[in-house]
Parts: structure tokens; C-alpha cells; sequence
């Protein structure tokens, strides 16, 4: 009799890897494996779903039936690890970028990348900003050693196609503008958030993007702006503070370069 | 160990209520229809953002109660304790008046299959599913329901009829049944139960929540039919009648409309809640008649 865990295993590989030696022999002797097509189907219909509600222009741009060719490779190649299907979906990106089918529209990775940003901050804990009253606290000679830590549904992304335009047209079902997008106009730097009024996708020039980037990294403002090329930046700061887009903030220890945010998070 | 019923179990009452799904998040706030209380996948509210914003509004009328489906009670190789503390922040958020999950697995070898997947009904599943109940119950601080699974396949290492499985499983961890009643007229069909006699089986006491779904009938290349739980239609006139039964055994029970895919406008979901009340009014009815 096998146990529970070599039943279960026998499962994965069967419902997983379509390899249904090992289960046959725990199945019942009136049930043949092909029952267990009904379980399959499920799976990849939950899975298909939960990427199409994610990835909705990247879905556009190459078609229902595409799509749900190239997920089920996806889902093939990697299930999810944890029942939270929110979260589901997050090297779809780079495998679209390996996808040898869908070689020919070189931003489709780029075009996931970004929706996979605005689904996280879409789904981003509830986290209340930055009280900016307690950052007056702080004397003036401390301040070049605030260290900031990004709201959750905040994402900064350096891409190669202009698929914040790609994915507005798309959305908008605008043709017209996506004809007219020039797709080798270059990198983009992008800003990914979640405010009050919803989802904000914007473009930032290279230094603001890099200064935001250092400090969503958990740099001190001091050493953000060393490597972002100094420049005047009490305007842009203003503008994170007062759209939430820190939850909090430290004092790094005098000579150091900020903390992680993996560990103080 | 037998947690305490928390008085919060209360707040879900013995009427009909329906499945909150996405599509009717708007519909819901706009129009305020009387619903009794209002059931969500769990699941679907982890995290922030818009969902939870809109079962915060709603929760302010309506009772909520939270179902999960990923929890993977019978796994092998144990629960998630990341998944459960996800759980248990939703509830920390939402106060729901009952919690449940299913008699299924779907997590090994860190992979979520994603449906409620068959367990072997063996002492060893038993002891799993038990053990897992009762860590989920100290978890949360509060009593579950277990619901009886719906069932395509049937492995040769069964040993215990699932009516006893589920008996068990509330003997042993104090917790209380989630009787789906679609459950047990698809698997009556697809494995030749007798689907009053699993109904008759289950203690009253233990019982505290129906399920009620429509389900689907497949025809299998042998020439034989497979009904599939696939919550995509009305509930059936097989199943209304068991219901009945149901209601007599176990008295007036919270009990939930399902319906999960070819999502209909909500009307047709409140019409299908207001045909559950107007049984369990006739039970209660009956039930006053045999006291008087």
C-alpha cells in the first residue's frame, strides 16, 4: 500500500508531467487514469485564468488561443509554489522571452514585465506611508542619513521597448497609437505604483529613476544621490513623500551605506 | 484538543446566503440587495489593494464568512505555515463569522496543483487531516469547518467510507462539518453511494454550514457518465431534494449558494437564495409543528 506522500507524488507527476505509471497501480481497479484528466483540466484552466487576469495586454497582443498555448508550457515549466495564485506568474516574463514562438515580437517579455509590476502593486499589502511629520524630527545634520523603505506596491523598471505606451494604446484599444509608437525609441525607465486613485505607470528621466532606485534600495538620501549624479533633488523628494511612496524610514550608523531591505523590511 | 466555539461564530445565521465573487463587488455596493450573509474564497483577499476594500464596505452590512481552498489540510508533508499565517491576517481584517476549508490536498513536493485534489481515505490520511485541523484551529484561535470533498477517482488503498472519514475528523479535532450537498449527490452518483444514507450518517450537532451548487454531467468514452462539480448552473432538482433531507436531519443551518463559473447577474443567485429559505422555513416550520 503506498503511503499518502508516494500517492501524492504519484499525483504531481501524473497531473504535472502527464506520467501516469506510477498512479495507475493506486488507482481503483474500475477507475483508469484518464479520470484523472477532469483534475488536469482544472489545473490548467485555474492556472490559464489566474495568468490571463495578470498578464490581460500581453494576452491582446498575441492572441487567446497564443496565449493559452504559451501558458500551458508556462505552467508546465513552472507550477506554482504556493496556493496564492495573486502571486502566480512571475517568470512569465523571462519565459516569454525564451519562448522560441513568440521570437518575432521582441517587447512581449518587456510588455509581461511590466504588467507583472502593476499586478504586484495592484495586489500590495495595505501599508500606510510615511508619516512626513516625523521626518522633521530629524536633525539637519542626520538627514543625509535617512534611509527609506519603498511602499510595497512600488516597482522601478528599466526596459528596452516603450511598452508603458504599448500597454496604455492596448488598454485603451487605441490602434492608432500603437501604430505610431516607435518600438526602437530605447530604454525606458519606469515608475510601477499604486496610489488612491489606482494604478500609476510613469516614465522618470535616468536620474530621477536612479535616485529613486537607490533609495527604494535602502541607500541613504546621501550615497542615492553620489551615484544618480548630483542634482537639485528637494523637488523630487517632495513628490515621494507626499505620494506615499515610503512607508518608513531609519537612520543609517554614521559611515555606512544604508541598510538592506531584505533584512529590514 | 477541542478549541472553544468563539461567540463570533454567531454572526453568520441560519439562512441563505450567496458566494461574493469579483463580478459582483460593484453590483453588491450599488444596489445593497438583502442578502443574509456572504461567503468569499479566502484565497482571493490576501494581500491589499482593491478586492479587500471592496469586502470591507460590503462586511459592514453583511456577515462574511471566509472558505479557503488552498490550505491543503490532508499534504503529506504538512501546511504551509506561511499560507496559514495568510489566513489568518485576512480574518485578522475581516472578523468572519465562519471559517472553512476542505477534506482535499493540493500542495507536494512545494507545488500547488491548483483544485481540491482526492485523498486516499486511509488511517494514515485520517491521522494527517486530523493532526492538520488541529494545528489550523490553535493557529487561528477558533473553530473550522471541514467540507466533504466531490470525487472523480477512487484509489485501492481506501479503506474508510468517507461519511466515516469526515465523522472522524469532527470526533477527533472538534471541529465542526461543512455539509456540501452537491458533494455528496455527485460522488452518490459517480461511485454508487446512497446519498440519503450519507446525509442520515452525519451528527446534527457537528454540522454548521450546506453548500449547495449546481453541478454538470459528463459522458466518459466507456459509454458510462461522470457528474462533475463544476458550480456552473442552477442548483438541481436531485440536489433540492436532498437538501431537504438535510434540513430535517440537521434543523435550520447556514447555507450557501455557490457558483463559480458562467458567473450569472446577481439576481439569479438571490432568486436561488431565496428558494434555499423558503426550505429552511418549511423545516422550521415542520419543526415547530412536532414541538407544538
Amino acid at each position: 500500500m503506498p503511503t499518502l506522500l508516494e500517492l501524492q507524488t504519484a499525483m504531481q507527476a501524473s497531473l504535472v508531467h502527464r506520467d501516469n505509471e506510477a498512479v495507475s497501480a493506486m488507482l481503483a481497479r474500475h477507475i483508469t487514469p484518464d479520470r484523472l484528466d477532469i483534475y488536469r483540466n482544472t489545473i490548467v484552466h485555474s492556472l490559464t485564468k489566474a495568468l490571463r487576469l495578470s498578464f490581460p495586454v500581453t494576452e491582446r497582443l498575441v492572441g487567446e488561443e497564443f496565449f493559452e498555448g504559451a501558458a500551458q508550457f508556462f505552467i508546465a515549466e513552472h507550477p506554482p509554489r504556493e496556493a496564492w495564485l495573486d502571486r502566480f506568474g512571475d517568470e512569465f516574463s523571462d519565459f516569454l522571452r525564451s519562448f522560441p514562438q513568440a521570437k518575432s515580437i521582441v517587447y512581449l517579455g518587456d510588455v509581461a514585465e511590466l504588467e507583472w509590476a502593476v499586478n504586484g502593486a495592484l495586489h500590495a499589502a495595505d501599508v500606510a506611508q510615511l508619516d512626513v511629520a516625523a521626518l522633521g524630527a530629524v536633525k539637519p545634520e542626520d538627514q543625509s542619513r535617512i534611509c527609506f523603505v519603498a511602499h510595497p506596491s512600488v516597482s522601478l523598471l528599466r526596459l528596452a521597448y516603450p511598452v508603458d505606451a504599448i500597454w496604455r494604446a492596448v488598454l485603451a484599444r487605441d490602434d492608432e497609437a500603437l501604430g505610431k509608437i516607435d518600438i526602437e525609441s530605447g530604454l525606458v525607465n519606469l515608475l510601477v505604483e499604486r496610489r488612491e486613485t489606482g494604478i500609476e505607470v510613469e516614465r522618470l528621466d535616468e536620474q530621477s529613476w536612479l535616485f529613486l532606485s537607490n533609495l527604494c534600495a535602502g541607500q541613504p538620501i546621501e550615497a542615492a544621490l553620489d551615484t544618480a549624479g548630483h542634482f537639485d533633488c528637494s523637488v523630487v523628494l517632495a513628490e515621494h513623500l507626499a505620494l506615499g511612496r515610503f512607508c518608513r524610514f531609519e537612520l543609517a550608523a554614521p559611515g555606512t551605506s544604508g541598510f538592506s531591505n531584505s533584512t529590514a523590511a | 484538543m477541542r478549541p472553544p466555539n468563539i461567540s463570533g461564530t454567531s454572526l453568520i445565521p441560519e439562512k441563505a446566503g450567496i458566494g461574493l465573487r469579483f463580478q459582483h463587488h460593484q453590483v453588491m455596493l450599488d444596489t445593497r440587495p438583502d442578502v443574509a450573509w456572504m461567503e468569499v474564497h479566502t484565497e482571493n483577499y490576501m494581500g491589499g489593494g482593491t478586492p479587500l476594500r471592496y469586502l470591507d464596505a460590503i462586511r459592514r452590512d453583511t456577515p462574511i464568512s471566509l472558505h479557503g481552498v488552498g490550505l491543503s489540510l490532508g499534504s503529506a508533508e504538512g501546511i504551509d505555515p506561511a499560507h496559514l499565517e495568510r489566513i489568518r491576517m485576512v480574518a485578522e481584517r475581516i472578523e468572519p463569522g465562519l471559517m472553512s476549508e476542505h477534506i482535499a490536498w493540493n500542495v507536494v513536493g512545494g507545488t500547488y496543483l491548483a483544485d481540491l485534489l482526492p485523498l486516499p481515505m486511509t488511517e494514515e490520511a485520517l491521522e494527517v487531516v486530523c493532526r492538520h485541523v488541529d494545528q489550523t484551529q490553535t493557529y487561528l484561535k477558533r473553530r473550522i469547518l471541514v467540507e466533504n470533498p466531490s470525487i472523480y477517482v477512487a484509489f485501492g488503498s481506501s479503506i474508510i467510507p468517507e461519511w466515516e472519514f469526515m465523522i472522524a475528523v469532527a470526533a477527533s479535532t472538534g471541529c465542526g462539518i461543512l455539509c456540501d450537498v452537491n458533494n455528496i449527490c455527485v460522488n452518490a452518483h459517480n461511485h454508487g453511494w446512497d446519498a440519503s444514507a450519507y446525509i442520515a450518517a452525519l451528527p446534527s450537532e457537528a454540522v454548521g454550514e450546506i453548500h449547495l451548487a449546481g453541478h454538470s454531467i459528463k459522458a466518459l468514452s466507456d459509454g458510462s457518465t461522470l457528474r462533475v462539480d463544476d458550480h456552473g448552473s442552477r442548483v438541481s432538482e436531485e440536489v433540492w431534494r436532498l437538501y431537504q433531507e438535510a434540513l430535517a436531519r440537521f434543523g435550520a443551518v447556514p447555507t450557501l449558494i455557490e457558483w463559480d463559473n458562467e458567473i450569472p447577474p446577481l439576481e439569479v443567485l438571490l432568486q436561488e437564495a431565496d428558494h434555499a429559505a423558503g426550505f429552511i422555513a418549511s423545516a422550521e416550520g415542520a419543526r415547530h409543528a412536532d414541538a407544538a
